[in-house]
């Protein structure tokens, strides 16, 4: 069963994914499609003081079309584990759900899936690496990332979601985005990211979605059509509308930081030497 | 036990002698209470574990080293908070480990009494010893057993059955 969302909203998108993921038959395994508009996504146990540069954010990043304007970039923290990721219209989110146990796992097995898309679209290098991100480029030794992958598992069900960088015009302000000044007087117990240099691939939003869910329809045959999920009602469904009001709050987004520790000097139990002070 | 005479050893090196033979003797006595507790561990089809005391009152609950393996390093432990009530199969924490974060589900109906710091400053603890509840193992949370959790009980499987579950299961 195919899915996708007309809606931007990052927080009904997210909803909707958990929504599905709990609530669908047990041996169903199921693909949802969407986009999001721009917004910086960490994952369950990360420190966002530490992965984004939160007065950048705040700031908004310039527009593409006219660069006086700034565009808002929301901060939504995820469900599912991993690192720091950027999303916005020139980027495809896609989520493939499935019984936990043919999660025996593969956890490429989704990841090749969207690779093979690439491949037909005549993106003859994209391949998955160790860290189950699909990458391209000429060499081992020169790859891009273009899509990191992360996983949640519950009880009987494995969701897989991972990004896909085909056109986003803001590449080069990403890196200062991800990028925090407070980085260097900080440690943490929670996730950090692993920085790779990324690329766009340079195909348009609608081709990729139709080459994977073509790919998707190759590995389980019998679904019945993709479904474009009524924005509307999936926002004031009761489950969907309290999960985003959960994931749009402070509490959230900052409260469900893990333990850490923030100082100016070098202590005992963190003896590095800090940056200057601004 | 064995912590304890790491401490003093530290505390007092004149007294290693001393102390060096009782220490060969209470290690074998620990292995014994692990076995004893064995025989009141159950695992959940989810690879969770739990090892009841012997009037089934109070417990302790972990992932089983299978789980532990499938998951991979584990970089981070949700612990769930002290004197949460909750039924079999209900969230209590989760782990994370490289990209995954998965739930880990109760057993049996119980109530949170203590949980694992050590996971909070050595998440990899659950990696190296997920079976090991005594202090220093990778155990998740300590719990008080209702009536409810002791029915519960019935339904999970002794470990002779999770082991011939577990390699089945591989075989997908």
């Amino acid at each position: 069963q195919v899915y996708t969302s007309p809606s931007r909203n990052p927080y009904l998108n997210l909803a909707i994914e958990q929504y599905l993921l709990r609530n669908c038959a047990k041996s169903s395994t199921i693909l949802f499609l969407y986009v999001n508009r721009p917004c910086v996504v960490i994952g369950r146990n990360q420190n966002p003081w530490m992965e984004v540069n939160l007065d950048l954010l705040r700031c908004g990043i310039p527009s593409p079309t006219a660069s006086s304007k700034h565009v808002p970039v929301d901060l939504v923290r995820r469900r599912s584990g991993g690192g720091t990721v950027f999303h916005d219209l020139g980027n495809v989110n896609w989520s493939v759900i499935c019984p936990s146990a043919s999660f025996d796992f593969d956890r490429n097995r989704h990841a090749e899936m969207v690779s093979r898309a690439l491949r037909r679209l005549g993106v003859a290098d994209a391949r998955v690496n160790d860290r189950h991100d699909i990458v391209v480029g000429p060499s081992e030794k020169e790859t891009y990332k273009v899509s990191g992958s992360a996983y949640k598992l519950i009880t009987g069900r494995a969701l897989h979601h991972g990004t896909l960088l085909l056109s986003s015009p803001h590449l080069p302000v990403v890196s200062s985005l991800l990028r925090s000044p407070a980085e260097g007087y900080m440690q943490s117990k929670g996730v950090r990211s692993v920085r790779s240099p990324i690329r766009n691939v340079d195909l348009g939003n609608e081709e990729f979605i139709d080459a994977v869910i073509g790919e998707f329809g190759k590995m389980y045959e019998g679904g019945t059509g993709v479904v474009d999920v009524d924005a509307e009602t999936a926002g004031e469904a009761t489950w969907i509308a309290e999960e985003m009001e959960t994931i749009d709050s402070a509490d959230w987004r900052f409260g469900q930081t893990p333990q850490f520790t923030f100082s100016t000097h070098p202590t005992e139990e963190d003896p590095r030497p800090r940056p200057p002070l601004p | 036990m064995a912590s304890i005479a790491r401490c003093l050893r530290a505390a007092r090196p004149s007294a290693l002698s001393a102390f060096k033979t009782p220490v060969s003797r209470v290690c074998p006595a620990r292995a014994f209470s692990v076995t004893s507790s064995n025989a009141l561990r159950k695992y959940t089809k989810e690879h969770e574990w739990i090892d009841l005391s012997a009037d089934l009152k109070t417990g302790v609950i972990g992932i089983s080293e299978y789980a532990a393996k499938e998951l991979g390093d584990v970089v981070f432990v949700e612990l769930p908070e002290e004197g949460k009530k909750v039924a079999a199969g209900d969230a209590i924490g989760a782990v994370e480990s490289v990209k995954s974060a998965a739930d880990i589900n109760a057993p049996i109906a119980c109530k949170i009494t203590g949980i694992n710091l050590l996971l909070e400053e050595k998440p990899g603890t659950i990696n190296q010893v997920p079976e090991d509840d005594s202090h220093g193992g990778g155990w998740i949370a300590k719990v008080s057993v209702t009536e409810e959790g002791v029915k519960d009980l019935e339904k999970l499987m002794d470990p002779q059955a999770y082991a011939e579950f577990t390699a089945t299961e591989g075989e997908h």
